[in-house]
């Protein structure tokens, strides 16, 4: 049996789906199912640092707003307290009070009388007209917050809250307190989250801001431009939402949130208006992947654990496959091949043979029938062991003769099929003349002088294709009957179909 | 078998391409800025100030509060070492001449700081070395420093705002009219830059008309010549622009060679400082410029006096003293005190 008749037959047994195609499946099918659950995963986190952040965000600006209505309050207490107290020298009060100022949050106190004129220190006074802070003082309705400023005394921004009071029976006057802006960092302050949190000040007109906290303790207090700061950064497929954010806050309502990235970083922010500070709005924004660090970690372990579980499936794979391999070479060794001779069996012939004929409609070819003469006298005489001798040299006999482009078979217990693919009578008449001479020096045994003057003959019958019949079976038949008539003869011999007779 | 292998290599490289993220760097060069060296001549037994200004070379802002400091430092007999960066965006070389100060034990340091935040920690360590430190021009985000000279550039800012409302209604731009102001920034991350801006759009969003528009494409030339000049043609090539404000001297150079290069005297101008290419268009009768003078000189000047004076045990009342700033167009260029100023220009 050759390498080539062997894959012929397993090629033809094989199934459609190789085991390389069906891994390239289960790797598509694991793709596919991981990219699912990411997605699924990625969705899931997004949705909920939305919402988490959202009332995180929510959750500050609230802070910083009630913060800031505790100051104004105090502001509107204080101020009530002296109005109840009818003072009539504004000058006195300043006196008093701008001496008892320390520890009081506020960095000075001071008054603006009905008439416009300002009790405080002389760099005050100069800022009042510097930042036109009689102006906001108008606004205290009943109180107003100036938008911060450099302070001249300090370097440091600061801003001033009034508070509408009355004094000297009736007369209408302002109690301002200049606080730094680093009181406004101490409310934003937060523990939890502190890294991530950042809170700006923002006036809507102007898109200017003031950071109030950050990572960055450097950065506090400083001040920038939402375009520059915020606008610019965010990528383009945002900037629509950050516009409609802007909108919102443009057009004065209380609060609005947007999801945005910068780079590949998720950001949600949310804005608060600031009461008694016109214009002003108080903005936290939270990086998601502060709150999702620890779904994200999962979600790796989750990854890893269905990778390592696709590699053990993979290899496990591969090992049941190598194994089936073998078992299945051995399965297909004994189901196609003659145990004796090893060569086809009269079933795997009958198959290769008439699928050869079928796809070679224009190719030739030759079917020899052959029979060992007198074989059941040779098991009779020597025994089956020498029987079964005879039978596999004349196996290899055939085989060295016809090992090349043919398919060789023991189809019964002396028969013997050969379909060589060539129709070339003279060549394949040369190599019976020979495989004559080869047969008669087969011995059942090694001992001259028990085997004695035992010859071994065969006789043969061939037709040859397309030419004495077109398919297997009438080739068979015309064979077998070639063969008949050699034995007709007294065999040893062999007979081409159509009288041919070469012997 | 060899398909197989093939299979599960090609798993792993897919495995292993997925996993690699893709790094870029994009760190800009810049040429470090030099060692100290004497502005002074330097003498035994005098006290040693270092002054770190914003850019060390070629620059006629610095080089006008050069002077200052020179001309006080030789009445006050004292040396005076020198240096800063080449360019503005290289805070990292303050950060070493601060270094440099701490080591040869200065008796004060006055500095024009590059970023406000990414030095205000260093500044923070010469000043907790008990070193007086003087800032001058630009303040930085810390408390520990005796005393800071500057111009309030959020007050300068609203000045440039109120100037470009005036000049725009001189040249006759009606307040129903659909315009639009562009605007170019030197450096994103300077506070004296951001303060402007700040200043500037806090005075337009409450006194300009609502139909002068502000362009939201806020350029930014980070210091680079180059930059300021390809980002004033591209908002000059925009038909509505009709305003043009910079922030600072290497815009305000940009916007002025591209109002020459193409003529447009129908632009109005408002820059900052007094570099050549301003001066120019600013005298110019056809183009209509303003520029916002700091006193550098005075800064230059009373940064030293004053780093002496806190060395030698002067207390400091206030820590912030705006320098202030004078508006320079056409109509104001020949007052005496703008005369006065622009001497040392």
């Amino acid at each position: 049996m050759t390498k080539k008749q062997n894959k012929d037959f397993t090629h033809e047994i094989a199934r459609n789906l190789s085991f390389f195609k069906m891994l390239v499946i289960y790797f598509i099918v694991c793709l596919i199912g991981v990219a699912f659950l990411l997605l699924n995963f990625n969705s899931l986190i997004v949705n909920h640092d939305k919402k988490l952040t959202g009332e995180i965000c929510s959750l500050v600006t609230e802070k910083m707003n009630d913060s800031i209505s505790y100051m104004t309050n105090s502001a509107e207490n204080m101020s009530a307290a002296l109005s109840a107290q009818n003072h009539n020298d504004l000058q006195k009060l300043y006196d008093e009070l701008s001496l008892s100022k320390k520890g009081s949050g506020y960095m000075s106190i001071g008054f603006v009388d009905e008439n416009q004129k300002i009790y405080a220190s002389e760099t005050e006074i100069e800022e009042f007209e510097k930042w036109e802070l009689l102006e906001i003082a108008k606004q205290a309705e009943p109180v107003s917050i100036s938008a911060p400023y450099r302070s001249g005394m300090t370097g440091q921004p600061v801003y001033t809250m009034f508070a509408d009071f009355t004094y000297d029976n009736g007369k209408n006057g302002y109690l301002f307190l200049t606080y730094p802006l680093k009181e406004i960092q101490n409310m934003a302050y937060t523990d939890s989250l502190s890294e991530d949190t950042e809170i700006w000040l923002m006036e809507a007109d102007s898109d200017n801001i003031i950071q109030c906290a950050g990572s960055d303790n450097y950065s506090i207090g400083s001040w920038n431009n939402a375009i520059l700061a915020m606008q610019a950064q965010i990528d383009n497929d945002y900037q629509a939402d950050y516009a409609e954010w802007k909108a919102h806050m443009t057009a004065g309502e209380d609060t609005a949130g947007i999801t945005y990235e910068i780079g590949k970083k998720t950001y949600t922010q949310v804005y608060a208006k600031i009461d008694f500070m016109h214009g002003w709005y108080v903005v936290v924004r939270i990086p998601s992947r502060s709150l999702s660090a620890a779904i994200q970690q999962f979600r790796t372990s989750v990854l890893m654990f269905l990778g390592i579980l696709f590699v053990a499936t993979v290899i496990m794979f591969v090992m049941s496959h190598i194994r089936e391999t073998e078992e299945k070479k051995i399965l297909e060794n004994l189901s196609i091949h003659d145990p004796l001779t090893s060569l086809l069996n009269r079933r795997a012939f009958d198959y290769t043979s008439s699928q050869y004929l079928k796809k070679s409609t224009k190719n030739e070819a030759c079917l020899l029938f052959i029979d060992v003469d007198y074989f059941k006298q040779v098991n009779d005489r020597f025994g089956h062991d020498a029987g079964d001798r005879i039978l596999v040299e004349f196996s290899s006999a055939l085989n060295e003769l016809f090992n090349e482009n043919s398919y060789i078979s023991r189809y019964g217990g002396d028969e013997f099929v050969v379909l060589v693919r060539s129709a070339d009578k003279s060549e394949i008449s040369l190599k019976l003349d020979k495989l004559q001479k080869m047969a008669g020096k087969i011995k059942p045994c090694d001992e001259p002088e028990i085997y004695g003057d035992f010859v071994l003959t065969f006789s043969c019958g061939a037709a040859t294709f397309p030419f004495d019949a077109a398919d297997v079976k009438s080739l068979q038949s015309a064979a077998d009957e070639a063969l008949y008539i050699v034995k007709e003869r007294g065999r040893n011999g062999y007979e081409w179909y159509n009288n041919d007779i070469q012997n | 078998m060899k398909r197989i292998f093939a299979f599960l290599v090609g798993i792993i490289m897919c495995i292993s391409f997925a996993g690699c993220a893709d790094k870029k760097n994009d760190a800009t060069e810049v040429k470090p800025g030099p060692d100290f060296f004497p502005l002074t001549e330097i003498k035994e037994g005098r006290k040693n100030i270092y002054l770190i200004v914003k850019t060390i070379e070629n620059n006629s802002y610095w080089d006008v509060l050069m002077d200052g400091a020179k001309d006080c430092a030789d009445s006050l007999d004292c040396n005076v070492y020198v240096s800063g960066s080449y360019a503005e965006s290289d805070w990292k070389t303050q950060e070493r001449l601060l270094g440099d100060a701490i080591k040869a034990n200065a008796d004060g340091v006055v500095i024009s700081p590059d970023d406000s935040v990414n030095l205000a920690g260093k500044i923070d360590e010469v000043y907790l070395e008990g070193i007086p430190v003087v800032l001058i021009d630009t303040t930085a985000n810390t408390d520990n420093y005796d005393i800071c000279y500057m111009t309030d550039n959020l007050m300068a800012g609203q000045k440039a705002a109120d100037e470009m409302i005036k000049q725009l209604k001189n040249n006759g731009v009606s307040d129903d009219e659909n315009i639009q102001i562009g605007i170019q920034v030197g450096q994103a991350s300077s506070q004296t830059v951001i303060e402007r801006l700040a200043g500037f759009l806090q005075f337009w969003s409450k006194h300009a008309p609502d139909s002068w528009e502000i362009l939201h494409d806020i350029k930014c030339s980070n210091g680079l010549p180059e930059k300021a000049l390809e980002y004033a043609e591209d908002i000059l090539a925009l038909p509505q622009v009709k305003g043009i404000f910079t922030t600072n001297s290497g815009p305000t150079v940009g916007f002025a060679k591209a109002l020459k290069n193409n003529k447009r005297t129908d632009i109005v101008f408002v820059g900052f400082d007094y570099a050549d290419e301003m001066a120019d268009i600013v005298n110019d009768e056809e183009y209509h410029a303003s520029t916002i003078l700091q006193r550098q000189y005075d800064m230059g000047y009373t940064g030293v006096e004053s780093v002496i004076g806190i060395s030698e045990g002067t207390d400091i009342k206030n820590k912030f003293v705006d320098m202030g700033v004078v508006v320079v167009n056409k109509d104001t260029i020949n007052q005496p005190d703008i005369q006065e100023i622009l001497q040392h220009n």
